[in-house]
């Protein structure tokens, strides 16, 4: 069997081949019994997202913030929220996690502050302060009139009156987060210093948030603009200059082709999240065929060396409709927000495992196929143990409940009192803490915690699944993806073969497959996970048969 | 020197005699057009050792192809392996005794086809028979372009190539793409066109969504259509994209073709086009990138066309046909996935299965009218040509009962 590839510490490119976890630091675990997690909790849980095969944690957002928006709403970029600890803690947390191979990469919002940021506060104060123009301030509310509006279920418009400067001023999401102007370079130099400030203390990179809406130009739908891609240039530039290893994960909700400018020619981020792909995956296995998956992958343009794609099931925001048709977000409402409370702006509010009904083989075919398809995986927190969500919490509350750690009080999660809580655990006979949690899932091996951490392993050992090409094989039955992934040049492990196939049945009933392998003529497939031998592939087409929902991953081996 | 043109005769004409293709084909004319076989045609494709003729027999007014490829007799096993069927004798090429056969199962012959059918435009390294069917042989090059060499030959231009080069002349997209075709004496011996592996039929397509349909536990005693859209598998969106489709295959042939009036009496639609003539769901496959227009062939195996098509004009008809067998062919896949349910479920599963096609129909129809500029072909509104089409469906089954 092939060695672990875990990046280690010293790779560059780690990224391309690192197990993604993102974390709400609020949510994870609370060490001092005050409701809220943080940053010392976050530090006694690391040992567990080792022993899982995490390579980095993603924090959201815990920066100081009036939570109009989980956090998004930065009122100080350079410190820590004081209920989540102190940078100390976060600098013990970084340290640790670094002794334990993981890298933390943390939420980085340059598109907008909150409106009690100072620089806001100063800003609209009135017109003529040395931050007047750090915001995007007009007299009247008819500039940009094309552009959408993101949060269309509550923003009327992007503009709102400001009564102190008796002015509008700008925002692409909620109006308590006016858009920063970036075309008064002070604030991008401001930002920058931001940057540094953070990879000064260890950390490993940022998630760009709302990363196209940087500069806005009249005329434009003020996405994608070319002097957007022109900072994220120079903010590369300094990290390749000062912080080799560090990273910039952009947060693009567009079409593959606008997504991979951002790559720039291997100048601009590292990697993009794959934001089309994902609601397909579910389309697919709904519609128990495989086009909408091979559709998209089609459509997806090839990206630079050096470049990854993040790819992901749920996280903490709704599972975004934006880059479906209207015919599709039609479909997937019909087929997985029945109540109307499941959906939020043109998106689905729901956790992987009630997105699934809870069907355990649903669950393992979609990671299975997560964590075969072109990208690093991104799992979202208590995903790997099938937590459910709270759709009668507001907004995207419904999946942010704290993580289910064990049967105890409060899931395990704090020992405050349960009303003092940031928000009340699961408590439901489905998913409610007192049967899915760590404690329960880390003693039952045939848990899917523990299918998960296989699946992690497995995937570790294979680089293909991190950087290998993608080949669609044609197969006849259309509830049936296969598809092959194959090392790069060079990057082989010592005497092993190239090839990885990965053989998925979308559909609930058993089927029947007939793949054409006739490149790998003579070579054995051998099932990863158990290491048994299938029939070798001759000049005729291979037959594999496929139970319900079920999944392969071969290596194809010479023989 | 090759075989001489009688002896291939000799060998050409009883193994005709024995070909499934060949019996079904004739098998609808009179014994006394049996008697008259005759070489029509030959040609000696390669010279040599192994080596090729396409020979074409006449028999009464009907014209056969025969591909048949020669080796010496001890390496003409090997070659031939399983395909015992496909040896058609011993004759003397000049320089001995030769084994002859069908050339198709000489995987080295069939890969030099290429070039012949191309005239040397293609190669390819790697091929593979896929089908074998009354009125060609399927052969797939390197995963990218798939032949037909026919067996029943009909007078150039074939109606199939005739409709595949146009529309790709006046820039139709959504076609497998016709890349050579060969000819000799003014008969077509066979097309070359453009292979997508990932391709799926639309029948199958439509199967696996009734089958989650089927699937279901519905008590409904009678399912709305809302809730048959509520099934996973729904196939209204991809038929809604294959009504598009099928509207700009209609405006591109009207260009193609051009566009005559409908004799009175005929289906109530304004003007009449050269129609695609037998549209059903194997004929449309489902790509990677949408829907594609597969085949326009003629093959009393599949479809219905078999009479329909014989020797006919260029045929003219209202665009409504092609609809109307389009949907008709739902209605064959919604009958084929109850027949495979079990005895206890066959009502329930009826119904079910009513509601899809007709679902389906609908959005197939949606597709089509939402087409820009297709209201110069079908003048009718939306109800209307729900009606007409209803009526010719119904037809259609008739005949078929």
């Amino acid at each position: 069997m092939a060695s672990s590839s875990r990046p280690g510490l010293d790779d560059v490119r780690w990224y391309e081949r690192a197990v993604f976890y993102e974390l709400l630091p609020r949510g994870f675990f609370d060490s001092n019994a005050d409701g809220i997690g943080d940053f010392a909790g976050l530090r006694e849980k690391l040992e567990y997202l080792q022993w899982l095969g995490v390579d980095c944690v993603w924090l959201l957002p815990f920066y100081p913030s009036p939570l109009y928006d989980g956090g998004y709403d930065i009122s100080d970029f350079l410190t820590v929220a004081p209920e989540l600890g102190s940078i100390d803690d976060l600098a013990a947390v970084v340290e640790d996690a670094h002794r334990r191979g993981i890298r933390i990469i943390s939420d980085l919002v340059m598109n907008h502050t909150s409106d009690e940021h100072p620089w806001f506060v100063e800003s609209r104060s009135s017109r003529d302060n040395e931050k007047a123009d750090w915001y995007v301030w007009a007299d009247d509310d008819r500039g940009f009139a094309e552009v959408r509006v993101i949060f269309c279920d509550v923003e009327p418009s992007n503009w709102t009156f400001d009564q102190s400067r008796q002015q509008y001023y700008w925002h692409r999401f909620f109006h308590q987060q006016p858009d920063l102007n970036y075309e008064n370079p002070e604030v991008a130099n401001a930002m920058l210093g931001v940057v540094r400030f953070w990879l000064d203390l260890g950390i490993d990179g940022f998630r760009l948030d709302a990363v196209p809406y940087l500069y806005k130009a009249e005329g434009t739908l003020c996405e994608n603009l070319p002097a957007t891609h022109k900072l994220l240039r120079r903010i590369r530039a300094e990290i390749d200059a000062d912080y080799p290893n560090r990273i910039l994960l952009a947060e693009v909700n567009q079409w593959p082709d606008v997504v991979t400018e951002y790559f720039g020619d291997g100048d601009e981020c590292h990697m993009c999240f794959n934001f089309p792909l994902m609601p397909r995956m579910f389309m697919a296995v709904r519609r128990e065929q495989r086009f909408p998956i091979t559709e998209i992958l089609t459509q997806t343009p090839p990206i630079p060396d050096g470049c990854q794609w993040g790819i992901f099931l749920r996280n903490h925001d709704e599972l975004t409709l934006e880059m479906v048709t209207d015919e599709e977000r039609d479909y997937m409402y019909s087929e997985y927000a029945h109540d109307p409370r499941m959906r939020r702006n043109l998106g689905i509010r729901r956790r992987l495992a009630p997105l699934v009904d809870n069907d355990r083989r649903v669950a393992e075919l979609l990671y299975g196929l997560l964590l075969s398809l072109p990208g690093s995986p991104v799992l979202y927190y208590g995903d790997e143990l099938l937590m459910g969500d709270n759709i009668y919490l507001g907004d995207r509350d419904a999946v942010r409940t704290p993580m289910q750690w064990s049967p105890d009080r409060n899931a395990g999660f704090s020992r405050a009192d349960f009303a003092q809580l940031y928000l009340p655990p699961l408590m439901d006979p489905v998913h409610g803490y007192q049967t899915v949690n760590v404690e329960a899932e880390r003693r039952d091996p045939s848990s899917f915690l523990h299918w998960m951490r296989r699946m992690l392993a497995v995937r570790h050992q294979y680089p293909q699944f991190a950087t290998g090409s993608l080949e669609v094989l044609p197969a006849d039955n259309p509830s049936v993806l296969a598809y092959v992934r194959q090392a790069r040049a060079g990057e082989d492990l010592a005497g092993e073969p190239s090839a990885v196939l990965c053989v998925s049945n979308l559909s609930r009933f058993a089927q029947p497959a007939e793949l054409s392998l006739g490149r790998w003529e003579g070579c054995t497939p051998i099932e990863l996970s158990g290491r048994v031998p299938f029939p070798p592939v001759s000049s005729a087409p291979y037959s594999v048969t496929l139970a319900s929902h079920g999944f392969y991953w071969f290596e194809l081996v010479e023989r | 020197m090759p075989p001489t043109p009688s002896a291939l005769e000799g060998l050409v004409v009883p193994y005709l005699q024995r070909q499934p293709w060949f019996l079904v084909d004739m098998a609808r004319y009179d014994r006394a057009a049996w008697a008259t076989f005759r070489l029509a045609d030959l040609e000696i494709v390669l010279d040599g050792r192994p080596g090729m003729a396409s020979v074409v027999v006449a028999v009464g007014e009907r014209r056969f192809h025969v591909l048949v490829g020669w080796r010496e007799p001890a390496l003409a096993p090997a070659v031939i392996g399983d395909h015992q069927g496909a040896v058609l004798g011993m004759c003397d090429d000049g320089l001995g005794d030769v084994l002859c056969y069908n050339a198709l199962a000489d995987e080295e012959l069939s890969t030099g086809l290429l070039a012949v059918a191309s005239a040397g435009r293609e190669s390819a390294r790697r091929v593979r028979l896929v089908q074998s069917l009354v009125s060609h042989a399927s052969l797939v090059y390197d995963e990218r372009l798939l032949m037909k060499s026919y067996r029943v030959l009909e007078p150039a231009p074939r109606p199939e190539i005739e409709l595949m080069s146009k529309l790709d002349e006046v820039g139709f997209k959504h076609l497998l793409r016709p890349v050579a075709h060969w000819e000799r004496n003014g008969w077509d011996l066979a097309l070359v066109r453009e292979y997508i592996p990932s391709a799926v039929e639309g029948r199958l397509l439509a199967l696996t969504s009734l089958r989650d349909l089927l699937g279901r536990n519905v008590d409904e005693e009678r399912p709305r259509l809302d809730e048959v859209g509520g099934a996973g598998g729904d196939l209204s969106s991809e038929m809604r994209r294959l009504g598009e489709i099928t509207g700009s295959l209609h405006l591109a042939l009207a260009e193609a073709f051009g566009v005559r009036t409908l004799a009175a009496g005929e289906t109530p639609t304004a003007v009449a086009i050269r129609v695609h003539g037998d549209y059903h769901l194997r004929r449309v496959f489902r790509t990677d990138t949408g829907w594609v227009v597969a085949g326009f062939g003629d093959d009393p195996l599949i479809g219905r066309s078999a009479d329909k098509l014989k020797g006919r004009e260029p045929r003219f008809a209202s665009p409504l046909e092609d609809l109307a067998d389009l949907s008709y062919s739902l209605r064959q896949m919604a009958a084929e996935a109850v027949a495979a349910q079990p005895a206890v479920t066959c009502a329930q599963a009826e119904r079910l299965a009513k509601s899809w096609e007709r679902r389906n129909r609908g959005a197939f129809l949606s597709g089509y009218l939402r087409v820009e500029g297709i209201d110069a072909l079908m003048k009718l509104d939306r109800s209307a040509v729900a009606e007409a089409i209803k009526s010719l469906v119904a037809e259609r089954a008739v005949t078929a009962a």
